[in-house]
């Protein structure tokens, strides 16, 4: 052949592998209301940056039930592109390709996409859409015992360059834990599972009858279980979120969040903050409210929204600027912190913190959930894990207390002690190390039982307890920074950002912690 | 188009915020639920017509139980 007949015979190959299983399986792809992985990628990727390595690749060959066919890629699509002007690195899973499942050539293409978005310091994506290791493949000691490499270099990027794991269609088995070691993990509603043993694997073993979407749908995992951070309706808004989410983080732990510009006045009041927190302390409010009204343009992207609505989690901006929202949701439990609340807050500020995200801290919280049931469920062990995060933080940190802030509530949502950079108090703040009702019938227990009229006693006791707990005794103390108008949060946290932007905070030499997992 | 207003925790039914017949807006307090020694409002989702209200003060209503209709 000339080299024209070379070229052509290139640009069939490559045509032969964009047609992925072919018609019958994509015609099934999109009935099942999935896109392909290709149009996946056209949505992902800004048009025309987009460039595929290991295109070419099939199977290993090792498969006799393989021989003489192809595996169109070998069913994974990987390389690197731009996403809002900016590298990313993907690794996706083609489910028309032997329904995506994960063979020892795509194994050395992942590898290879894993090594650029590393030593290149580019964001890791993967779009996982697999029924797991290609068992044909994978069978037989000398194929297995090499493998899961990619859990350990996931683990080693952690921290590194932000990851994200879409899942957008099943993830059976060991595929699962690459969302659970990923940063930011969206489900696609009604096509997407996890789980580490899937259905007929349940039913050998345990005995156990389920459908996969009972097992890991989406509901179970963004309501229940916690493993994923966001529903969402189809695989167009499923690429959205995987770019709003990016658009918060740089590259990589060596740069800084992308500053954006907005048209939102950094000095702007809004009147609706007079109003959302109640009069009466027992009454709650949707603290999201309390959010909107202050962060950019009212935008805020809530990670976690269906799991432990306790606390709520999210990205924003302050004059452009990317910050970690951290708040307590008084419309859940009081806004009580228990151990799935305590887990979700200690991973998004730990998150924050990897990659330089400021945190900002809205309390309302009433403290530590008590009883035999969160005891026995290890909740000193879940909310060590808060305050450990809270204090490894090194990002600029501030608070704002916007009514309760107490015991140890007041500690993990980044009391005086765990140095935050402005520390404020709304004039509805009370700091108390517990709520009035509680400490007066523990510290005047024998008055209220020796007087003549108990409950009017109690009466008299709570409303005392309550004058000590007034934001104006630690502000004349000097323990908070300033009490504020709620109409100047706002500017408050802006300009307490620009200040703590040089934050610089060296601790003592170690290996690492021991972080109470 | 009728709505269904769900609550989005367990309690006990603090006070009824709204009667049929009301028209209420978006975030408006349709009930109010006690639990945890908190008032929590269950509020309107979008603005309508009251058209029913399915509970009674003191009652306990579960997470994900409708507690009203809105048109």
């Amino acid at each position: 052949m000339g080299m024209k007949e070379l070229a052509d015979d290139l640009s069939s190959r490559r045509s032969r592998a964009r047609a992925m299983g072919g018609g019958g399986a994509v015609t099934r792809q999109h009935e099942a209301g999935k896109l392909t992985v290709r149009e996946r990628l056209d949505e992902l990727f800004d048009a025309g940056t987009f460039t595929e390595i290991g295109i070419l690749a099939t199977h290993a060959g090792i498969a006799p039930d393989l021989a003489g066919r192809e595996t169109p890629a070998d069913g994974m699509v990987t390389g690197f592109g731009k996403v809002d002007g900016r590298l990313v690195c993907v690794i996706a899973y083609d489910f028309t390709v032997m329904a995506g499942s994960m063979g020892r050539t795509a194994e050395l293409k992942a590898n290879r996409a894993r090594e650029i978005a590393l030593t290149k310091r580019i964001p890791m994506i993967w779009l996982i859409d697999s029924a797991g290791a290609r068992i044909q493949e994978a069978i037989g000691s000398r194929n297995f015992a090499a493998t899961g490499t990619l859990f350990r270099e996931e683990s080693i990027m952690s921290g590194v360059v932000p990851q994200v794991a879409a899942m957008m269609g099943p993830g059976a088995a060991g595929t699962a834990y690459i969302p659970a070691l990923a940063d930011f993990v969206p489900m696609v509603r009604g096509t997407s599972n996890m789980a580490l043993g899937g259905p007929p694997l349940v039913k050998a073993v345990v005995g156990e009858d389920i459908t996969a979407e009972e097992l890991g749908g989406s509901k179970v995992h963004c309501e229940i279980s916690g493993c994923a951070d966001l529903e969402v309706a189809d695989d167009r808004e499923c690429i959205q979120v995987i770019k709003e989410y990016l658009s918060y983080f740089p590259s990589s732990n060596l740069a800084r969040p992308p500053v954006v510009s907005t048209s939102d006045p950094v000095d702007r009041q809004d009147p609706e903050l007079l109003t959302i927190v109640p009069d009466s302390p027992r009454r709650a409010y949707d603290v999201r409210k309390v959010v909107r009204a202050v962060v950019d343009d009212r935008h805020f992207f809530e990670i976690k929204p269906a799991w432990a609505k306790n606390i709520v989690v999210g990205l924003a901006r302050l004059a452009g600027h990317p910050v970690g929202i951290v708040a307590s949701q008084p419309m859940v439990l009081g806004g009580a912190l228990d151990n799935d609340a305590a887990d979700k807050a200690a991973r998004f500020i730990m998150l924050c913190d990897a990659f330089h995200l400021p945190l900002v801290f809205f309390q309302d919280v009433p403290g530590f959930m008590v009883g035999s049931k969160v005891e026995r469920a290890g909740i000193i062990r879940h909310g060590a894990k808060m305050l450990y995060a809270v204090s490894e933080a090194t990002v600029p940190k501030l608070t704002v207390i916007l009514r309760k802030a107490y015991g140890a509530g007041y500690y993990v949502m980044c009391g005086r002690a765990y140095e935050p950079d402005l520390i404020v108090a709304w004039p509805t703040a009370e700091i108390s190390v517990m709520g009035p009702e509680g400490g007066t019938n523990i510290v005047f227990r024998r008055e209220i039982a020796a007087a003549a009229d108990p409950s009017a006693e109690r009466a008299r006791r709570v409303e005392e307890f309550r004058k000590l707990i007034d934001p104006y005794i630690a502000a004349g103390a000097a323990l908070v920074d300033d009490v504020i108008d709620p109409r100047e949060t706002r500017p408050v946290l802006i300009r307490g950002l620009e200040m703590a932007q040089g934050k610089k905070i060296d601790r003592p030499w170690r290996k690492h912690g021991v972080m109470p997992v | 188009m009728a709505e269904e207003i769900k609550a989005h925790i367990t309690g006990v039914v603090f006070q009824i915020a709204a009667k049929t017949g009301d028209a209420i807006a978006v975030g408006d307090p349709v009930i109010v639920l006690e639990s945890m020694k908190m008032e929590i409002p269950v509020e309107a989702p979008r603005a309508g017509t009251v058209t029913e209200i399915r509970v009674e003060e003191g009652q306990t209503v579960q997470e994900g139980e409708t507690v009203a209709v809105i048109e």
